[in-house]
């Protein structure tokens, strides 16, 4: 409630941009096609139609068809919802979870902080790729698997940029007034450091979204990632690929839809960086 | 007001306080100081002087190296132990820098109604009371949809006292209560504050560089350098007679406008020395205009030399010697 | 308006407006103000009366919101406001130099105090040799009070305590031997003790100081003990100027007489005076006096047009058209 005036121009001033303007009509499309796909779709995205492998666009496909037939377009919204679901669930939880530590690094004792600092390392330093296949080789591949793997290496991300912001807010006199007065840990934390620490967090988490819509595509288009036959991205780039000599339409297409999301979320995340940049906020009361 | 205040206990008493950090650096040594209901005490000293830690410690912030800190008679680590929440309305201190004890991102409505979360206190009650203070410390009816960084310093200050007040609290430490404030407004708070202590018998701990301040509204004024009170006495004696060299130092740097009531400026040479390096003897005695070879070293005590006045110095000065 | 004779700088009509969000903010009304060699002028006023706005022209280190500047700021007959930047840096070097109210600003912390004194000597004075520099340099620090002044040549700002770094600030100052010397606040950030050390040595070393020092203070004690001349601004407007002596003796301005009723001084009881009301906002126009919203002696005659700086005895002058009527 209060912050609504504060995000509606932190909303303006992104729009005002020409970066930020592209990237929110792309958000947009985007988003929109990942919650409305039941609705926008023309086929049932898993549905064969053997007979009309490879055809081209046309007023019944209007992309097209893939090796099995497979409607195009269905697939391709169907892939921005997995997208979409993946990283919403793998940035919330790694939103979630680093800041809680990052907070707790920041405020607990000189040997915790470094013990959380070690883990953070720990995971920072295995590239999320290896972690991934060995993880996969173990428990075999599955969505789920790839959205807590991209969850687990965004830990740090948000765990440091917490761990800095509460390190500058921790002396800050409100702090001190609010201990003074009596408020409890808990309701410090709730009520004066998350509103705080926020702002770099929630951009942190709109830059990081394209980098997981990537390693969700990668993982998937080398198998480790979602499964055949449900529709991703990445599957789409790798059914395309094989069949690369019969059409070139599903590699194009899948690409191209994943470029253009991830410039679209890329443009928005840094356009809301600087939107939200203190150091443009000029100007007085 | 402290005349006959001696059987009773002080609200708040401080006996022989030592608060040592790291082992080495004495930021308090064996400080006592009594507050008692309805008296308005100042604390001047630089920076080193140790005012921000006995603030600290008696806010129950940090715990003493040795002696200890009572509160209505009870030892401060039992009464937090019992009753946190009571002594954290009973005693309540405003910060130096006003705006920013305030949290950036609430409005004044959120602020001044979460002493009443906090503390659990019936809404409805609070509220009205809230409206009534409000007018009562003469905030504009818009301040409670402003954030801290709209309000001007002394509207923060304002607001600051609004949530002590409405915690009903007793006792009020004011960390540089004028710091930052332009003249014409210093004065109003200053007023406000006078006024707030008779209507609400409130205790207030000032503390303050300015001694204009200090002398204006406090009744009794305790000196302190690097970590020791100096001189103790009540305000109108330490300022017509200092007896400690370094209080009458201060009292002459003071700028004036008029000159008929200039002092005679005396200019202590050097810096604070560093807590950590403590001098021997009595610690002023390297800045120290009247030293003398006892000084170096001989620890001088606190002791008394006139009613209710006690000076830490071997030689303090006496009447004769301040008016020449 | 006529030049003072003997003035070094006349600011003439300066006027500064800045954009914010609420419009065209007008910093500096029109300020007329001379300063005179051998003399320390100090300009005093609450926040929001442009007294450091009027430094950072006088340094041609405009806001970075600055809508419109113009008038004239006439130094010994050159006309800063109209300097190429590259010739007022130069200037800045050589004739204006300035103490900032935290010598932090004007230290860089990778630097030791002897770089710092010597980059100005260089710049100053390039046919300088290096023994040359170390002596100059080691004589200044000896001047402002520096005590083995040697070994203080290889210190870091940050092995020094605030007011060695402001004595250290004053050197590089008088090294640049300025004929104007603007000081902001220098004392306001210093503990009281070391304030008056600071105090003391500002008021030595002006005796063999020849240019013109600009005292900015909230302080109209401290002003009152150091400077020869006031100037009292107010809401971006000058209310009145004189030798300060006078001009607190026998204000010829209410908002003069308001401020100096604010001071707490010895022997005064009862309730503290105020002076109620705020300060105009700064996108208000001027048609009227500046300070006729809160000066108790306002009457029509304040709010039709606001008030011209007018002669108001020997070598003052006042912007109040009741000056005679209501302060006698």
């Amino acid at each position: 409630m209060t912050g609504f005036i504060a995000i509606r121009r932190t909303f303006g001033r992104i729009v005002s941009t020409l970066g930020g303007a592209v990237g929110t009509v792309i958000i947009v499309v985007v988003v929109g096609a990942a919650i409305l796909a039941p609705l926008i779709v023309t086929h049932d995205p898993d549905a064969l139609d053997i007979l009309n492998r490879f055809s081209g666009p046309s007023a019944a496909h209007w992309l097209g068809t893939d090796h099995l037939g497979r409607d195009l377009y269905s697939r391709l919204v169907f892939g921005a919802q997995v997208a979409m679901l993946v990283a919403l669930i793998a940035i919330s939880s790694a939103l979630v979870l680093g800041t809680l530590l990052g907070i707790l690094a920041a405020t607990l004792s000189t040997r915790w902080e470094r013990v959380i600092l070690i883990v953070f390392d720990i995971i920072s330093s295995f590239p999320s790729l290896v972690l991934a296949l060995a993880v996969v080789a173990v428990f075999g591949p599955s969505t789920a698997l790839v959205t807590a793997i991209v969850a687990v290496t965004l830990v740090p991300h948000f765990g440091r940029v917490a761990r800095a912001q509460m390190l500058t807010l921790r002396n800050a006199p409100f702090m001190e007034a609010e201990r003074l007065l009596g408020t409890s840990a808990t309701r410090i934390v709730l009520s004066h450091v998350l509103p705080n620490i926020a702002g770099p967090l929630v951009v942190l988490a709109s830059i990081d979204i394209p980098v997981v819509i990537t390693i969700e595509a990668g993982l998937s288009f080398i198998g480790l990632g979602v499964r055949p036959p449900l529709a991703s991205w990445g599957t789409l780039i790798y059914d395309g690929y094989a069949y690369l000599s019969d059409s070139n339409i599903p590699v194009i297409v899948a690409s191209a839809a994943l470029a253009v999301a991830t410039l679209g979320f890329t443009l928005f995340g840094e356009a809301l960086r600087d939107a939200v940049d203190p150091r443009l906020d000029r100007g007085g009361h | 007001m402290t005349a006959d205040s001696s059987a009773i206990p002080p609200v708040i008493a401080l006996e022989d306080v030592s608060v040592v950090f790291g082992g080495k650096v004495r930021a308090l040594d064996g400080v006592s100081l009594h507050l008692h209901r309805g008296e308005i005490v100042g604390l001047v000293g630089e920076s080193g002087s140790g005012k921000s830690t006995l603030c600290r410690t008696l806010m129950g912030l940090g715990e003493p190296t040795s002696g200890t800190v009572t509160v209505g008679g009870e030892p401060l680590g039992a009464r937090l132990a019992r009753d946190r929440l009571g002594f954290r309305r009973e005693v309540q201190m405003l910060l130096q820098d006003a705006v920013a004890s305030l949290s950036p991102r609430m409005r004044v409505r959120k602020l001044v109604e979460e002493p009443l979360h906090v503390h659990r206190l019936p809404l409805e009650d609070g509220r009205a009371r809230i409206e009534v203070l409000l007018k009562r410390l003469g905030l504009p009816a818009n301040a409670m949809e402003k954030f801290p960084h709209q309000l001007s310093g002394g509207q923060a200050r304002r607001v600051a006292i609004l949530r002590a007040l409405v915690l009903r609290s007793q006792v009020i430490v004011a960390d540089e209560p004028t710091a930052g404030l332009d003249v014409s407004v210093q004065g109003e708070l200053l007023n406000l504050m006078l006024d707030l202590h008779a209507e609400f018998t409130l205790t207030y701990l000032i503390v303050s560089h300015n001694l204009n301040v200090i002398r204006r509204i406090t009744t009794r004024s305790v000196v302190m350098y690097l970590g020791q009170v100096v001189e103790e006495a009540s305000t109108a004696a330490l300022f017509r007679t200092p007896a400690h060299p370094y209080t009458a130092a201060l009292l002459s740097t003071n700028p004036v406008v008029d000159p008929a009531k200039r002092r005679k400026r005396i200019v202590l040479h050097g810096e604070i020395p560093s807590p950590i390096n403590l001098p021997s003897g009595c610690r002023f005695h390297t800045r120290c205009p009247r030293a003398a070879a006892r000084c170096a070293q001989e620890v001088p005590q606190l002791r008394s030399v006139g009613e209710g006045q006690s000076v830490r110095c071997h030689f303090p000065l006496t009447d004769d010697m301040v008016a020449a | 308006m006529a030049a003072h004779p003997d003035a070094m700088v006349a600011i003439r009509n300066l006027r500064l407006d800045a954009r914010t969000e609420q419009g065209p903010a007008h910093i500096l009304r029109g300020i007329d103000l001379d300063f005179a060699r051998g003399r320390i002028i100090g300009v005093v006023g609450e926040s929001g009366s442009g007294k450091s706005t009027l430094v950072s022209c006088l340094l041609q280190l405009l806001p970075n919101n600055l809508d419109r500047i113009e008038g004239e700021i006439l130094f010994e007959g050159t006309d800063l406001l109209k300097l190429p930047p590259a010739e007022m840096n130069d200037w800045r070097g050589r004739k204006i130099a300035m103490i900032f109210q935290d010598p932090m600003t004007a230290l860089n912390p990778l630097f030791t105090v002897g770089t710092h004194l010597r980059d100005i000597l260089r710049r100053r004075f390039p046919q300088l040799s290096r023994q040359e520099i170390r002596e100059r340099s080691l004589a200044m620090l000896n001047k402002v009070g520096i005590s083995d002044a040697p070994t203080r040549l290889d210190a870091y700002p940050h092995q020094l305590s605030g007011g060695m770094r402001q004595r250290i600030v004053i050197a590089m100052a008088l090294l640049v031997e300025p004929d104007l010397l603007l000081a902001d606040e220098p004392t306001t950030a210093l503990d009281a003790t070391v304030e008056a050390q600071i105090v003391e040595l500002l008021d030595r070393l002006r005796q063999d100081f020849s240019g013109s020092i600009v005292f900015i203070s909230h302080h109209l004690g401290l002003v009152a003990e150091l400077c020869d001349d006031l100037c009292v601004m107010y809401g971006g407007a000058i209310v009145e100027t004189g030798p300060v002596a006078e001009v607190l003796a026998r204000p010829r301005h209410p908002y003069t007489r308001a401020l100096l009723d604010c001071e707490i001084e010895d022997g005064q009881e009862g309730r503290l005076a105020t002076i109620p009301g705020e300060v105009p906002s700064a996108t208000w126009t001027m048609d009227a006096c500046i300070f006729a919203s809160r000066c108790v002696h306002a009457a029509e005659v304040c709010r039709q047009g606001p008030p011209a700086l007018l002669p108001a005895g020997e070598g003052r002058k006042a912007a109040c058209k009741r000056s005679f009527e209501v302060l006698p």
